[in-house]
């Protein structure tokens, strides 16, 4: 027997391919991992997803965790539609998560399971400060390397999306694979924690080297599996179908 | 005395001893809490002609200059106060931190430093042995105590910290005195410890019929086991005494 589900109110990403896979965006209040191995664009593809919604009024925030926000916004940030006083009247908001471990002092190895909850509940409390709706943290893997045990990166992980959610905010966990590899992420409890999951990989064909883009899982919406290929441009992320043609070897 | 003998502040001892202690010893003094060891540091650093650094994880630079003045030491030492810049740089952050622990973070918090800003924590470890391999040779060194060290870091790298120490005092034919509480760190860190220096001086009192009497005694002479033994002190006007 069929229910008839009330749509979820959608989060257009502004990568208007990936809006139309997800058959308008992502269901709002998601937290979804966007996982690949290194150089895929899941960076790039994080942040557009946060200047679009900054544009449209959705205030956002950035999370760095190993590279300085600083470098970010001098060496990588390179898009056309970034009009810089978003940043200057924090419509857009980058943090590094090193200066939070720091005022927490959360300069262990390892976190306890009091200092997870620490980190969790100061990250929720900027999100609701700040009235964020839109936040990627680059990198959950990152983290999950302070956290060590799977009890803490599961704990760590569902608190903070089940506060993201209740705070309205869509989030995007970049994840870290090693190329090649069959999952979805490195500790294993990201990929069955998330509301979706959208899968960025390089794919060579005929010598050259393409980045590809498929949406594995989206929780709230019914979504195309297919792959897609993937361009950086200074314009954003651009997405045309993967034609199977072509990718045979002769 | 001999050229390659030093004074260790007692002349009693110098003379149990032979003379004095070799240069490039490591002395290591260990006693309970109240057993006089500081005192016995302060003496050791008021003489022989070497310039003594006094590096103090406890006290105040007047009170160790001021103890020193009322025995009628020599006060030209160079204090390096580890435990007042501790206090001034680790327990100010750490108050900050349970600030920010208890009453949370705002955007203001996190914004106002950026990441390059972040203050490094000073490790007063590695400074202590940078320090003392910056002196001028040959010195005479004390260190008080090194259970401040092994409070607030790894006993691993404490060990090799005392090692770079003692390899530098030996191959400068300088001297270091380091304090050490008794029974307080593990048995394999207190061995290891003991096991690096080349000579051990305890400290202890003992209550014979209501009356306290206290023993400087000699745990550990390198390749002279024959030093080894207990004397009956005394802790006069002038310093620490031997009586025979």
């Amino acid at each position: 027997m069929a229910e008839v589900e009330k749509p979820r109110e959608r989060c257009r990403t502004g990568i208007d391919a990936l809006d139309s896979i997800l058959y308008g965006g992502i269901p709002r209040s998601n937290t979804i991992l966007l996982t690949g191995s290194c150089g895929t664009g899941k960076t790039s593809l994080a942040l557009e997803f946060l200047i679009r919604g900054a544009i449209e009024g959705d205030r956002s925030m950035f999370v760095s965790v190993t590279e300085t926000t600083d470098k970010l916004l001098a060496n990588v940030i390179r898009y056309d539609f970034l009009d810089k006083k978003l940043i200057a009247e924090a419509k857009m908001v980058l943090i590094d998560l090193p200066v939070i471990y720091e005022r927490l002092g959360l300069d262990k190895a390892e976190l306890t399971m009091e200092e997870v909850s620490l980190l969790v509940a100061s990250i929720l409390n900027v999100v609701r400060e700040l009235g964020i709706k839109r936040l990627v943290i680059d990198s959950i893997t990152s983290i999950g390397y302070k956290l060590k045990t799977q009890e803490k990166i599961r704990d760590f992980i569902l608190r903070l999306s089940k506060g993201l959610s209740a705070l309205g905010c869509t989030s995007m966990l970049v994840s870290e694979v090693q190329p090649g590899t069959q999952a979805y992420s490195t500790f294993m409890v990201e990929e069955a924690l998330a509301d979706g999951i959208i899968l960025m990989g390089n794919m060579e064909r005929r010598g050259d080297l393409l980045r590809t883009l498929q949406v594995i899982k989206m929780r709230g919406t019914t979504h195309s599996r297919a792959k897609y290929v993937l361009d950086l441009t200074q314009a954003g992320v651009l997405l045309v179908p993967l034609l199977k043609g072509g990718s045979v070897n002769l | 005395m001999s050229p390659s003998l030093e004074t260790i502040g007692i002349p009693a001892l110098d003379r149990h001893l032979g003379g004095g202690v070799p240069k490039g010893f490591t002395i290591l003094v260990v006693g309970r809490p109240g057993a006089g060891t500081e005192f016995l540091a302060k003496q050791f650093a008021s003489t022989g002609d070497a310039q003594t650094t006094y590096f103090t994880t406890t006290e105040r630079d007047q009170d160790i200059i001021s103890v020193m003045k009322q025995h009628g030491w020599k006060t030209s030492i160079k204090i390096f106060n580890i435990g007042v810049k501790y206090y001034e740089t680790i327990l100010e952050k750490r108050l900050e931190i349970s600030k920010y622990r208890q009453e949370g973070l705002r955007y203001e918090d996190i914004k106002k430093h950026k990441s390059d800003e972040i203050a490094h924590e000073i490790n007063y470890l590695t400074s202590l042995a940078y320090e003392i391999s910056k002196l001028p040779t040959p010195f005479r060194v004390v260190v008080d105590s090194l259970d401040f060290f092994l409070e607030n870091y790894e006993a691993s790298e404490v060990l090799s910290a005392l090692r770079t120490i003692k390899a530098h005092t030996q191959h400068s034919e300088s001297l270091s005195l380091i304090t050490l509480l008794k029974n307080v760190h593990e048995p394999r860190v207190q061995s290891s410890i003991e096991d690096m220096a080349d000579m051990i001086i305890e400290l202890e009192r003992e209550t014979v019929q209501h009356e306290v009497k206290k023993f400087l005694i000699i745990q550990k002479f390198r390749n002279n086991p024959g030093l080894v033994g207990s004397m009956p002190c005394i802790f006069g006007p002038s310093g620490i005494q031997l009586q025979s």
